[in-house]
């Protein structure tokens, strides 16, 4: 039987390593998903990820049992939202994972986006061109918008988990939706 | 029906934003009015676009376990204090009684810690040791707390301890068997040999190159079976291809079967050792780094009639490596090596020295600071007392120099500082290589117009040899800084510097001290006249003579006497001269005349040079 989120921090908190490494293939793809997502860098991202679970291994004795995932969201958040405010202030470079950058991670980004190989050349160039126009998009809106957003339609969490996650409540979480989705009809490109 | 929907109310349905009352009244809406549905399939469309990223992203093995490596460095610390609060869950006065002893006992580690702290700050901890350090967490004192939980508490954090004192003697006589198959990796840090700290190193520094071979003798507690070492070179120069492990005991019972460098994990690598034996082995850990340099540089003092010299010698070791090397035996490498790469490039500084120190008795014999003829002296800052024995017992509180040895190493010369160097990284130590009274040296002074223009140049030269005083070894190169007594009271003037080059045994060496503003060599063109012209058929000038007469006016305004070398170039090969001077063909268009002046003195002399030039060459070729 598939051990419990909460035997297996438990199991954490009493000192076995297997239990956190268990939550970390549990929820790693989720969690680098989301961060990709709210961070739009894949080595930020990766960044993000492992100070979430640097966190989630610090903060496990706090645990007090409910949804590890909305919990571990929060962490998540959190870390992506600091990470975000960090980037703004060292004034760093996004690396956005432009077509015509060379960089490793804009190259496995690409990759993803350019993933279905039924396409024809040209329609995979343009694919990926709205693909980063997309992403553009995203990271323009602001850090709770593209959380909400992120959490809601990408990670598929119903908005009362996501106002779990983000700690507020469910009409701001639907503000902030509404906001996101209305910057996005401006910003998205038609495909 | 009433107003078409608006886009706000179309994203609210769209993404079920709206209340459940609101969401149905839309719909209805859009069953009704074709030109809304349209608006909402633009909308939908437009949205569409975000599932381009819908892309699930794959966390890769290698971060999740650099996730789990992160966390199990500091596993243990979450562990102590989980059973720490569970301990604290107690009955209600068991629990104020624990809580008591423990703040006890915090006081007490804090109080423990601070000291450590301090003596940390001391006394520089090497990289190797910090990796140690950083794999075995700290042991508080365990009195006051329940047996059971302290008797688990060692065990999960001090396996290494344990171990240790267990096979703290050779245990040939444990028959366990050792697997044939080594396992793959630790399984976790704290598998891995502590590495104790170094009993011995010795640093070899090739000036020549950005090299030094560190050689460290360790005494490693290893258990029968496979063992993991681990090695960490992190912010320091070491080149991790040159790293070579031998245990110097016991070799033929323990195979050092290879150094691996483990994916993930920078600037680490890790030997496995096979041992038949449990116990302490010494070790010897190779490898080279970058970073380490010595060079050196040469302090000489004129006497007063400037015919003898003094020259100290020093050398300066820096450390730049990243490594801080305790009581280290320091050898210093003359002669160039051939490297393949560089390791690093070095970040070469100057310091500030140039400053002489004053002498007291004969040559190679007793030194001290900052006295001279009986005067005290500026102390210079930059002398370095960790090169002078304190622990002399031949006098209270005199300081003795530390011999430097001397010896022939192939086509290399190696010199050996007497006893052992601790020099933390960053830092730069000093110490006297030679000093020398009495050496008898020639000033000359030079005036080559091709050379250096209109000016003389002075010379010091002596040679590396017995007759003066010198010729044990090959002089390293370095500068040389000249000093002169400036009056009889014994206080120095700069007079000049120079680089010398590497001076071999029987070598002689003349030191440019740059231009002498007391010895002037002004040359005069006195007459110019052409001669002997000759033509071809046409009428063509083929070939004349240009005869010049120079007249050379040397002043010494010094209070020595001179000898001055005066170089005079023709540019030509077809050269004959008329004069009273003595002088010498220095070569196929030079000669070189040589005067002696007495102090404050003008001296002059002519002469007559023809040139040939054209077919007038063949003239003076038939001539001679």
């Amino acid at each position: 039987m598939e051990n419990t989120d909460k035997s297996l921090i438990d199991a954490h908190c009493q000192g076995d390593p297997a239990a956190f490494s268990e939550l970390v293939r549990r929820y790693g793809d989720s969690i680098l998903g989301y961060l990709m997502r709210m961070s739009g860098n894949h080595h930020q991202a990766e960044d993000l990820f492992q100070e979430t679970f640097k966190r989630v291994h610090e903060k496990a004795h706090t645990f007090r049992g409910g949804q590890f995932k909305s919990w571990l969201f929060t962490i998540a958040t959190h870390v992506a939202i600091d990470g975000m405010r960090r980037r703004r202030r060292m004034r760093v470079v996004s690396l956005n994972q432009k077509l015509d950058c060379t960089d490793q991670d804009s190259e496995e980004l690409s990759a993803v986006a350019l993933a279905d190989d039924s396409c024809e050349p040209s329609q995979e160039a343009a694919k990926a061109e709205q693909a980063e126009q997309v992403r553009d998009a995203i990271e323009s809106l602001p850090a709770r918008q593209r959380a909400t957003l992120v959490l809601a339609y990408y990670q598929q969490l119903s908005y009362p988990k996501v106002a779990e996650v983000l700690g507020c409540s469910l009409g701001t979480v639907k503000t902030q939706m509404y906001r996101a989705l209305r910057t996005l009809a401006q910003k998205l490109p038609d495909v | 029906m009433k107003n078409h929907l608006t886009e706000q109310e179309l994203i609210e349905y769209q993404f079920k934003l709206a209340s459940d009352i609101r969401m149905k009244e839309t719909a209805e809406h859009l069953q009704g009015c074709g030109q809304c549905r349209g608006h909402l399939e633009k909308l939908q469309r437009k949205f569409a676009a975000l599932d381009l990223l819908r892309e699930g992203a794959k966390v890769s093995e290698d971060l999740i376990s650099r996730v789990i490596e992160q966390a199990q460095g500091s596993i243990s610390d979450s562990i102590l204090k989980k059973r720490f609060f569970a301990a604290l869950r107690m009955t209600k006065w068991a629990a104020a009684a624990v809580l008591l002893v423990g703040l006890l006992l915090l006081a007490a580690q804090l109080g423990k810690d601070g000291t450590k702290k301090r003596e940390v700050a001391k006394e520089p901890m090497p990289a190797v040791e910090k990796m140690v350090r950083a794999s075995k967490p700290e042991i508080t004192s365990a009195e006051g707390l329940d047996e059971d939980m302290v008797e688990k508490r060692t065990l999960a954090m001090a396996p290494m301890e344990k171990r240790v004192d267990r096979y703290a003697a050779f245990d040939e006589t444990a028959e366990t068997a050792i697997p044939e198959e080594p396992p793959f990796a630790p399984a976790s840090a704290i598998e891995l040999v502590v590495l104790p700290r170094r009993d011995k190193v010795q640093l070899t520094i090739y000036n020549s190159a950005d090299l030094t071979l560190v050689r460290e003798r360790r005494n490693l507690t290893l258990k029968k079976g496979w063992n993991w070492l681990q090695f960490m070179w992190a912010n320091t120069l070491i080149d991790p291809t040159s790293l070579s492990l031998e245990p110097l005991a016991q070799a033929d019972k323990i195979d050092i079967q290879q150094l691996v460098f483990p994916a993930r994990l920078r600037e680490l690598g890790r030997w496995l050792i096979r041992s038949e034996v449990s116990g302490q082995v010494p070790f010897e850990i190779t490898y080279f780094t970058s970073g380490l340099s010595w060079r050196a540089f040469y302090m000489g003092t004129l006497s007063q009639d400037e015919k003898t010299m003094q020259l100290q010698g020093y050398v300066r070791v820096g450390n730049n490596s990243g490594e801080d090397y305790e009581k280290a035996q320091i050898r210093l490498i003359v002669g160039k090596v051939h490297i393949l790469d560089q390791i690093a490039e070095l970040a070469k500084r100057q310091y500030p020295y140039n400053r002489p120190i004053g002498r007291i008795g004969g040559r190679g014999g007793e030194y001290g600071f900052g006295i001279q003829h009986g005067r005290e002296l500026d102390r210079p800052e930059y002398v370095d007392e960790y090169f002078y024995d304190r622990s002399s017992s031949s006098r209270l509180g005199e300081l003795r120099r530390k011999e430097i040895r001397k010896e022939g190493l192939s086509e290399y010369f190696l010199y050996t500082i007497e006893g052992t160097e601790t020099i933390p990284d960053k830092w730069g130590k000093r110490l006297l290589s030679l000093d020398v009274e009495d050496i008898e040296i020639e000033s000359l002074y030079k005036y080559d117009e091709q050379r250096w223009g209109e000016q003389t140049i002075r010379f010091v030269k002596f040679a590396n040899d017995d007759d003066h005083n010198l010729g044990e070894t090959p002089i390293p190169n370095g500068t040389v800084k000249i000093y002169g007594q400036a009056d009889e009271q014994g206080y120095l003037s700069y007079v000049g510097g120079t680089n010398i080059k590497y001076i071999p045994v029987d070598e002689e060496v003349e030191l440019n001290l740059g231009p002498a503003r007391l010895v002037n060599v002004e040359p005069k063109l006195m007459d110019f006249k052409t001669e002997n012209y000759r033509f071809d058929r046409r009428g063509n000038v083929a070939g004349w003579d240009e005869i010049r007469t120079w007249k050379i006016e040397i002043t010494n305004t010094r209070e020595l006497p001179i000898e001055i070398e005066i170089t005079r170039g023709f540019d030509t090969a077809y050269w004959t001269i008329q004069t009273d001077a003595a002088y010498e063909k220095h070569d196929a268009t030079r000669v070189r005349f040589k005067v002696n002046l007495e102090p404050r003195k003008k001296q002059a002399f002519e002469y007559t040079v023809t040139t040939y030039h054209g077919v007038r060459e063949e003239t003076l070729a038939e001539k001679n």
